[in-house]
C-alpha cells in the first residue's frame, strides 16, 4: 500500500513546467550547477557588510565568551605586531593546529586591524561537505574552502584574489588537527600564497588547546591555552615557496620552545639550529606520547607578591 | 612636515598660555608687549623601521668599534645595563625602546652562543624598579628568561660585594661601578636620551656607580660648574663623568654603548591629552571642548584621583634615532638629534621667566611629587634647559606654577621626608646642607636598608636634588610658586602667589615694572640656545 | 587681705571640666576659682614665718586642676580650701627675699623622727604629706593650712625658705622653682642621646638643664610653636621639630630602623615628657631605645597606653616630682638658680597679672604657646599698697 500511496502521491503533487525545475532531455548535457557545498563553494557573500558586521557579532558575542571560557588564553607577543600594524595592509597568520578551538582562539586573538578583515582557510572536504556547514562556517568563521588532498588551483586564487584585496588570512599549514598532540610537517600553503602576494606571515604557536577538544573528542573539557605571536616573516626576493616554507615551520617551532622554556633559551637553540621540532620524535606510539608528558600539566606561572606600590 | 620650535610674542591677540600645574592644568594670559614664549618643536618624523633601525646601528657602530656581532662569542660574559625608570617621562607606550633594543643585542647574542648574560638595571641611587616597571622596559619575554633565574636585576650601589673600585682620575674622583659589569667582557649600554643631559660616559659613570663614586660629581661645586648641565661642553658634571669613562675604559671595560633618541610626541596627536601639544591659537572646536572637559573634570577630582589618572598616560613616542658603538661618538651624534628636537634659537635673556611645572619629574614616576621635587624640576631640570647663557638674567624672577602640597610617598621617598623636616627647616643654602648633613643621610643604615630591599631612594638622594637646583638658585633673584601650598614653599625657602597676576607684581618689586617676561612652553621639552 | 581660692564645690567644678574641654583656661571663670577677701593663715607654729609673695608664677599643674583635669589621685593629699601658687618669690618679714621650697614634708610637718625618705633628704618623696600639724597638701599652693603664692600673704617653715641673692631678678627668681623641677629630671639624664617632648616652660627649662648638666650628644625637641621652636633651638636642642615629626627626626638621629607598627628599634636613651599626655607617653615609648628612661616630667594622667615594648625592650618609665638635694649635697634650687643666671632665663616671663585679672593670666597661660609666650606669673608687688 505504502509505495503505491507515495507514488500516487507524488504524481498528484507534482507541479507541471513552469511551477517546478525541467527535466532534461537525453542527449543533451546539463550546464554545471553552482557547487552549493565543496571546495567551489562561492564565499563571496560572506564578506559583504552585513554578513561581516552578523560576523563580528557572533565573533563578540559567541565565540569570545565561549573561549574565554574553555580556554582562559594567555596571548603573547603581540607587541611584536605593533609596527606591523602600524603599516597596515594584509597578512598571514600561520598557525599549529590542535583541535577545532584554535580557529575561534585566534579569531578572538587576532589585534584589531586585522580581526575584522580576515579569512580563515578551512578543509574543503570537512567544513564545506554540506550546504549548511559550509554557510556556517563562510559566516561564522569567514573561511573559505582549501583542498587539502591536492593543490587547487582555484582555492589558491580565490586565497591570492582576497591577499591582494586587502584580507588577511589565518591558515593551518599542517592542514589538519594533530592527531596525537604532536605537530605535522607544514604544508606549502601559506608560504605559496605568501611569496605570491607578498605578504609577510605572522607565525602563530597554539597551546593548550589539544587538552580542551582534541582530535576524536566530542565534548570539550576547560584548560589554559596560550597564544604566542612571532615576529612577523618577509618573504625575500629570491624566496621560493618550499623555502619560506621551511622558515615558518622553524619559526614556528622556535615559537613552541619559547612558549615550554622561554625566550632566551629558545633564541639560542633556534640559532643553533636545535629548536624541537614539532612533529615530534620519530618512534612509536607510545614513546610519542610518552614523550609529550603529562597532557593535564597546568603551566605554573611564578608568581611572586609585590607590594602595592 | 613637522614645524620647528620658535618665539612668540604676545600681543593683544595671543590667547591664555597653557600652564602645566602639577596634576592640573592652568590658562594664564601674558602681559602684552614685553612677553614672550618658547614654543617647543613638533614631534619628529619617527623612524620607519626602528627594529631595522636597530639591527643597522649594531651592524654599523659608529667611532673606533667593532660591529656587536664580531664581539659576541661563545664563552664570554656579557652584561647589558639599561637606563631605569627614570626614563623616558612620561613612561612609553609597550613596546619601550628598551625592550627592542635589548631584544636585538641579546638575538645577536643567542646567535653567537653566548650563555654568561646577565641584565642590569642601571638606577645608580634610585629605587629598585618593580616587576611591573621591569617588564615593562624590558618586555615579558626578557623578564621572563632572566628575572626567574635572578639574571636580571636592579643595581645595588651599596652591596659592597658587588662594587669593584676601577681607580681614580687625575682629580682624585674614585671611580666604582657594578663589579659583574666591570668584570665582564663586555657591558652594552642601552640607553634612552630625553634630554642632552643622559648618555655618554655619564650612563656607566654614573648609572652603575657606587655613592662613594657618585659623590664626586654630584655635589654643590661641580653643579654649580655646570652651566647648564644640559650641554655636556659647559658641564662639570660631565666632565668628570668624562674622566671617570677614560678610568672605566683604561680598566679594560670594554663598552658598547647604545643611545636612542625620541620625538616630542609626549600626549600623542589625537587622543584626550592631544590638546596639550598643539599651539593654543591651533585649537579646534574639538580640542577646546576636550581641554574645557578635561579641565573641570580635573578641577573636581581628589589629587589621588587625578595623579592616578595623569600617571597611567603613556606616551606615543617615536624613535628618532638608534647609534651604537664608542660611547664618545656615539654621544656626539645622540646630542645632535636631541638637538634637532628640541633645541630654539632664543634672541637674548629676560627678566622674569614663568614655567608650568608638570605632574612628573624623573624620580616620581609612579609616585608623589613632594616639593624638593618641585624644585628640582623647576630649578634644576627646567632652568637648565639652555645653551649658551641662561634663559633668565642674573638675579632675574623665576616663577613656577606647580599645587606644591606637603606630601612625600612614604616607600619611595623616605630621606625626602626627614631632609624636609629636618635640613630645610634648618637652612636651604646648598653648600651648608653639604657640609653639615649628606654624610648623614647618605651613611644611615636605615636609608640604605630601604634602599637595598624596598622601593626607596637612597638616603643622599634628595641631597642630589637640592644641588641639582643649586646653579637656578643661586642664579635667580627670586623664586616664586604660583599656587603652591603656602607653607610648603615657604620651606623650601621660596615666596607662594596665589596667581600668575600676583607673581609678576611681586617680581615686578625685584626686576622692576616693565620687566621682560618668557614663558617656557614646557613639556613638550624644549631647549633654549640663548645667544 | 586678697587670694584667690580654689574651694571644694562638685558643680562649679563640674563646670570648670566642662569649660575646660572646650576652651582651656576657661575653668578660671566657671569653675571653683574665685578671688576673695579672706583672713591670713595663721602660722601653725612658732618657728613659721609670714611671706607675702612678690611674684607668683602659674604651673600647668594648676592649670590642670583650674580646668578639672587632674586626677582624683590627689584627692586625699590635698585640702580644701586652698589657695593655688608654688612657684614663689617674695619677701619676709625680716625683710629677706626668697624663694620657696613648696614641699610640705616632715620638718614642716612637726613629724620628728622624720620619715626614711625625709631622713635620705628626698623630701620630695616625703611620706607623710597628708598627716602632721598641716592639713593634707603636698606643697603649699594645695594645702589649706599655708596659705599660697596666689595671694598677699601666705606662712612658710623656715626649712622651705632659700634666700634669693641680689643679683637674681624676681623674674629670675621666680623660675627657680620650675626651673629646678628640670633640673631635678635633668640630673638623670646620661650622655647619650635626648629626646624633650614638649616645648611649654616645663620642656624648655629641661632642655637648658639637659644640655648643662646631662650633655647630651643628641637633643632632639619638639616644639609647636615658632616661638618655642626659637626657644628650644637657642637653650640648646640640635634638633627641633614639630610634634608629629619627633619619631622621624628621633630615626635619623639615632640612624634607627623602623618597625611597620612605627615602633623605633634604636632610640634615645632619654626620652622626656614635658607634656603628660597620652599620646606624649606613647610617643616617648615608640622613640625610647631598648633598656631606656622615660621619665615622666609633666604631670601625667589617667591614660590608656601599650606597655609591651616596655616590657620587651625592658624601658624604665620614671616619675620625676619636684627637686632634693643631690649626691653632692646640693639643692636643685641651687642648680637651678645658677642656671637661671647663667642663661638669663628670667627672659622667658613673658607677662604679669594683678590678681584681679586672674581670669585673663590663666587664660594667657593655658595659650602660653599660641600666644608667643612661656610664663606667665601673677606680680603682688603693686598689691602690697593696697592691704
Amino acid at each position: 500500500m505504502a509505495p503505491l500511496r507515495s507514488a500516487v502521491s507524488r504524481r498528484l503533487l507534482r507541479l507541471p513546467f513552469p511551477f517546478s525545475a525541467p527535466t532534461v532531455p537525453g542527449g543533451v548535457e546539463a550546464p554545471p550547477r553552482r557547487q552549493r557545498a565543496g571546495a567551489d563553494y562561492d564565499t563571496t557573500w560572506a564578506r559583504r557588510y552585513p554578513a561581516r558586521l552578523a560576523r563580528a557579532a557572533i565573533v563578540e558575542t559567541v565565540a569570545r565568551p565561549a573561549v574565554a571560557a574553555l580556554a582562559r588564553p594567555e596571548r603573547h607577543g603581540l607587541d611584536r605586531l605593533t609596527l606591523l600594524a602600524e603599516a597596515g595592509g594584509p597578512v598571514v597568520f600561520a598557525a599549529n593546529h590542535h583541535s577545532h578551538v584554535d580557529t575561534p582562539l585566534l579569531v578572538t586573538s587576532i589585534p584589531d586591524p586585522w580581526r575584522h578583515k580576515l579569512f580563515v582557510g578551512a578543509a574543503a572536504d570537512y567544513f564545506f561537505r554540506t550546504p549548511a556547514t559550509s554557510a556556517l562556517s563562510a559566516l561564522a568563521l569567514g573561511a573559505i574552502p582549501i583542498e587539502r588532498a591536492k593543490v587547487g588551483r582555484r582555492s589558491a586564487d580565490r586565497a591570492a584574489a582576497l591577499l591582494s584585496d586587502g584580507w588577511s588570512m589565518l591558515i593551518f599549514p599542517e592542514g589538519g588537527r594533530s592527531p596525537d598532540g604532536w605537530g605535522q610537517p607544514f604544508r606549502g600553503g601559506a608560504a605559496y600564497l605568501a611569496v605570491r602576494c607578498g605578504v609577510p606571515v605572522v607565525p602563530v604557536h597554539i597551546d593548550g588547546t589539544g587538552r580542551i577538544l582534541r582530535k576524536g573528542r566530542k565534548l570539550p573539557k576547560p584548560a589554559t591555552a596560550r597564544v604566542t605571536f612571532g615576529p612577523p616573516l618577509f618573504p625575500g626576493p629570491g624566496d621560493d615557496s618550499r623555502r619560506f616554507g621551511a622558515v615558518i615551520e622553524r619559526a614556528v617551532a622556535a615559537l613552541a620552545d619559547e612558549a615550554t622554556t622561554d625566550w632566551w633559551s629558545a633564541r639560542r637553540r633556534a640559532h643553533a639550529g636545535e629548536s624541537p621540532a614539532l612533529v615530534g620524535p620519530d618512534a612509536p606510539a607510545w614513546r610519542r606520547a610518552w614523550a609529550l608528558g603529562d597532557p593535564d600539566r597546568r603551566r605554573t606561572r611564578q608568581r611572586r607578591r609585590w607590594p602595592e606600590l | 612636515m613637522p614645524r620647528p620650535g620658535f618665539v612668540l610674542d604676545v600681543d593683544r591677540s595671543t590667547p591664555p598660555m597653557l600652564f602645566h600645574h602639577g596634576e592640573s592644568l592652568r590658562l594664564e594670559k601674558l602681559p602684552v608687549g614685553r612677553s614672550r614664549v618658547l614654543y617647543p618643536g613638533e614631534p619628529l618624523d619617527p623612524l620607519d623601521d626602528p627594529e631595522g633601525a636597530i639591527r643597522h646601528a649594531l651592524a654599523n657602530p659608529l667611532g673606533d668599534c667593532q660591529p656587536l656581532r664580531a664581539l659576541l662569542r661563545p664563552g664570554m660574559k656579557l652584561t647589558i645595563a639599561f637606563d631605569d625608570i627614570s626614563l623616558p617621562l612620561p613612561p612609553m607606550r609597550r613596546p619601550d625602546v628598551r625592550q627592542r633594543v635589548i631584544e636585538a643585542v641579546l638575538d645577536l647574542a643567542a646567535e653567537a652562543g653566548v650563555d654568561d648574560v646577565h641584565l642590569i638595571a642601571a638606577l645608580a641611587l634610585h629605587r629598585r624598579m618593580t616587576e611591573a616597571e621591569l617588564r615593562h622596559a624590558v618586555g615579558d619575554r626578557v623578564y621572563d628568561a632572566f628575572a626567574p633565574h635572578g639574571l636580571l636585576y636592579n643595581h645595588d650601589a651599596e652591596d659592597p660585594d658587588n662594587l669593584a673600585l676601577l681607580g681614580s682620575t687625575p682629580h682624585g674622583e674614585e671611580v666604582e661601578i657594578n663589579k659583574r659589569a666591570a668584570e665582564s667582557d663586555l657591558l652594552v649600554y642601552v640607553n634612552i636620551n630625553i634630554v642632552s643631559m643622559d648618555g655618554g660616559h655619564k650612563s656607566t659613570a654614573t648609572g652603575l656607580a657606587s655613592y662613594r663614586s657618585l659623590r664626586h660629581h654630584h655635589n654643590v661645586a661641580t653643579m654649580r660648574q655646570s652651566t647648564s648641565f644640559m650641554d655636556r661642553h659647559t658641564s662639570e658634571l660631565h666632565h668628570s663623568n668624562w674622566r671617570m669613562g677614560k678610568v672605566i675604559r683604561d680598566a679594560g671595560v670594554k663598552v658598547f654603548q647604545i643611545e636612542t633618541t625620541i620625538n616630542n610626541d609626549t600626549f600623542g596627536a589625537s587622543g584626550p591629552m592631544a590638546v596639550l601639544q598643539k599651539r593654543e591659537w591651533e585649537w579646534t572646536a574639538r580640542d577646546r571642548a576636550s581641554f574645557v572637559a578635561m579641565k573641570a573634570g580635573l578641577d573636581h577630582l581628589p589629587l589621588k584621583a587625578r595623579r592616578k589618572i595623569f600617571h597611567s598616560w603613556q606616551a606615543p613616542y617615536g624613535i628618532t634615532s638608534v647609534q651604537a658603538g664608542e660611547v664618545e661618538a656615539v654621544h656626539e651624534s645622540t646630542t645632535e638629534n636631541i638637538f634637532r628636537q628640541q633645541l630654539v634659537e632664543v634672541d637674548g635673556q629676560t627678566d622674569i621667566l614663568t614655567m608650568g611645572l608638570p605632574y612628573i619629574c624623573p624620580y616620581n614616576v609612579n609616585s608623589v611629587m613632594n616639593p624638593i621635587l618641585v624644585m628640582c624640576l623647576g630649578l634644576g631640570y627646567f632652568f637648565n634647559m639652555y645653551r649658551g647663557r641662561p634663559l633668565v638674567r642674573e638675579g632675574g624672577v623665576l616663577i613656577m606654577s606647580h599645587p606644591t602640597p606637603w606630601e612625600f610617598h612614604p616607600v619611595h621617598h623616605p630621606s625626602y621626608i626627614d631632609f624636609f623636616e629636618q635640613v630645610l627647616a634648618d637652612t636651604t643654602d646648598p653648600a651648608e646642607i653639604e657640609a653639615r648633613y649628606e654624610k648623614q643621610y647618605a651613611e644611615d643604615e636605615w636609608y640604605r636598608h630601604l634602599y637595598r630591599t624596598s622601593y626607596a631612594y637612597h638616603g643622599v638622594h634628595p641631597f642630589y636634588m637640592w644641588y641639582w637646583g643649586c646653579h637656578g638658585l643661586a642664579h635667580a633673584g627670586k623664586v616664586i610658586i604660583v599656587g603652591g601650598e603656602p607653607r610648603a614653599v615657604r620651606r623650601l625657602g621660596f615666596t607662594a602667589a596665589s596667581t600668575l597676576q600676583d607673581a609678576l607684581e611681586m617680581a615686578g618689586d625685584v626686576v622692576g615694572r616693565g620687566a621682560t617676561i618668557t614663558h617656557l612652553h614646557n613639556p613638550p621639552l624644549v631647549m633654549a640656545d640663548v645667544t | 587681705m586678697k587670694a584667690l581660692v580654689f574651694s571644694r564645690k562638685p558643680a562649679r567644678y563640674a563646670a570648670a571640666m566642662v569649660a575646660g574641654s572646650l576652651r582651656p583656661g576657661r575653668g578660671a571663670r566657671y569653675g571653683p576659682l574665685s578671688l576673695r577677701d579672706v583672713d591670713p593663715p595663721e602660722l601653725p607654729g612658732p618657728e613659721w614665718l609670714r611671706l607675702r609673695p612678690r611674684l607668683s608664677g602659674i604651673c600647668g599643674s594648676d592649670l590642670a586642676t583650674i580646668d578639672g583635669r587632674s586626677s582624683r589621685y590627689f584627692e586625699p593629699i590635698v585640702s580644701f580650701p586652698f589657695t593655688p601658687g608654688h612657684e614663689i618669690v617674695g619677701d619676709l618679714e625680716d625683710g629677706r627675699r626668697a624663694v620657696v621650697i613648696p614641699v610640705l614634708h616632715c620638718a614642716a610637718r612637726g613629724i620628728n623622727p622624720p620619715c626614711d625618705m625625709c631622713r635620705a633628704g628626698r623630701i620630695n618623696l616625703c611620706e607623710r604629706v597628708a598627716f602632721g600639724d598641716l592639713e593634707p597638701g603636698l606643697q603649699c599652693g594645695f594645702c589649706e593650712s599655708t596659705g599660697g603664692g596666689w595671694g598677699q600673704e601666705m606662712v612658710v617653715h623656715p626649712s622651705q625658705v632659700v634666700e634669693v641673692p641680689d643679683a637674681l631678678t624676681d623674674e629670675q627668681a621666680v623660675l627657680v622653682e620650675p626651673v629646678a623641677c628640670a633640673v631635678h629630671a635633668a640630673r638623670r639624664v646620661g650622655d647619650g642621646p635626648a629626646a624633650v617632648i614638649g616645648a611649654g616652660a616645663l620642656g624648655l627649662f629641661t632642655i637648658a638643664a639637659l644640655r648643662s648638666l646631662a650633655r647630651p650628644s643628641v637633643l632632639v625637641a619638639t616644639a609647636k610653636h615658632p616661638e618655642q621652636r626659637r626657644w628650644a633651638k637657642e637653650l640648646g636642642a640640635d634638633v627641633v621639630c614639630a610634634p608629629g615629626e619627633l619619631d622621624r627626626a628621633v630615626r635619623s638621629a639615632t640612624s634607627s630602623f623602623v618597625l611597620d607598627n612605627g615602633q623605633l628599634t634604636s632610640g634615645v636613651g632619654a626620652a622626656v615628657d614635658c607634656v603628660g599626655s597620652e599620646e606624649s607617653l606613647a610617643q616617648a615609648i615608640r622613640i625610647v631605645g631598648p633598656g631606656g628612661t622615660v621619665h615622666m616630667v609633666g604631670m601625667p594622667g589617667v591614660t590608656t597606653l601599650d606597655l609591651t615594648p616596655v616590657w620587651q625592650r625592658e624601658v624604665a618609665l620614671r616619675g620625676a616630682y619636684a627637686y632634693d638635694e643631690h649626691d653632692d649635697r646640693t639643692h636643685d634650687f641651687a642648680t637651678a638658680a645658677g642656671l637661671i643666671r647663667e642663661l638669663d632665663l628670667g627672659r622667658l616671663v613673658s607677662a604679669t597679672y594683678p590678681l584681679a585679672r586672674y581670669e585673663d593670666a590663666v587664660d594667657h597661660a593655658a595659650h602660653a604657646g599660641v600666644r608667643g609666650a612661656v610664663k606667665i606669673a601673677f606680680d603682688l608687688r603693686s598689691e602690697r599698697t593696697a592691704r
